[in-house]
């Protein structure tokens, strides 16, 4: 009896759309949709541009599936093929250059005054959510992010300290530790 | 990214792909694409195969091959060959004909490297072909 697709590993998923095995590959993309266009928006698309580049990033891999070798998870190398796509993007229009300090702008909270990810990043300047949602979404080193978004190193540790700075301090309710804090996903 | 960057929390936090409403149309318009870029391929390589067996077939049915004295030179095989040529050059002729393609031009190109594209784009349709039965199977 054939093994359904739900119950095959996603390293096996790959390996038959490589082959081009489109259904396998639909399965890919159904589980790991949402992680990839969540970053996209993390990263600061907007939901539909988000979409399109997600698009774009699946089609993107379907072509190149036989180059993951499952060395990591199926989902990190296809939200890396994303968050490439969205640089390039983003380079274009020349938007990661422009400092906007949103440190007025409120984080919404739950009723049990925590703050959700989502909410925190658009707490950031849009390099610093760039360089956070890079280097923690997508796993991307800072070497890498400076090479993709052609700025110095420096810059972007920076970009990164100052941005995990600012959510650590966001996503902390008062008196609590950022560790001992139930998180809303 | 340093060890003091590392945070198990922001990681996990994530880590964690959001809810969306849309996800099913989602995957339904990521399957759409990939189904109607793989027809276009499908699409695109058989015209081209076409055109290049037209074009093989016209050049091959054209080809003098009673001339060729170090090849079939005066032996009744040349002859068959010929008589066959004949044939078939009549009737790929009519069919050009039928199909408007009776003044076809093929500029300046040689004999080889006409037979060389046509060769080109069997293979390509070929390759296609299998591609395409791989994906079926």
């Amino acid at each position: 009896m054939t093994q359904s697709l739900v119950d095959r590993h996603d390293v096996e998923l790959a390996a038959l759309a490589a082959a081009g095995g489109r259904r396998e590959f639909g399965e890919l993309v159904r589980r790991h949709g949402s992680a990839v266009r969540g970053l996209l928006r993390r990263m600061g698309a907007q939901p539909s541009l988000a979409d399109d580049i997600a698009q774009d990033a699946f089609i993107q891999a379907f072509e190149r599936c036989a180059e993951f070798r499952g060395e990591g998870t199926f989902a990190a190398w296809v939200k890396r093929i994303a968050a490439r796509l969205y640089i390039k993007r983003v380079a274009r229009e020349a938007r990661y250059v422009a400092e906007v300090e949103n440190d007025d702008v409120a984080p919404s909270t739950d009723h049990a005054g925590r703050v959700d990810l989502d909410e925190a990043l658009r707490g950031l300047s849009e390099p610093e959510r760039l360089c956070v949602s890079l280097c923690h979404g997508a796993g991307m080193a800072h070497p890498e992010i400076a090479a993709a978004l052609n700025l110095p190193l420096g810059t972007v540790k920076s970009h990164v300290k100052r941005g995990l700075d600012k959510l650590r301090a966001r996503l902390q309710p008062p008196g609590q530790s950022l560790g001992s804090a139930q998180h809303v996903g | 990214m340093s060890a003091d960057e590392f945070d198990p929390d922001i990681e996990r936090l994530f880590s964690r792909a959001p809810q969306l409403p849309d996800a099913a149309l989602f995957t339904a318009r990521v399957e759409h694409r990939l189904q109607k870029g793989s027809r276009v391929r499908f699409l695109a390589l058989g015209l081209a195969g076409v055109i290049g067996g037209v074009v093989a077939v016209r050049e091959t049915v054209s080809m003098d091959l009673a001339t060729g004295d170090g090849v079939v030179a005066g032996s009744a095989l040349g002859q068959g060959i010929r008589s066959a040529s004949l044939n078939t050059q009549g009737a790929v002729q009519s069919g050009l004909d039928q199909l408007g393609l009776a003044n076809l031009e093929l500029g300046s190109m040689g004999g080889m490297q006409l037979f060389w594209i046509a060769a080109g784009a069997l293979i390509a349709v070929a390759a296609a072909g299998v591609m395409r039965l791989s994906q079926d199977i």
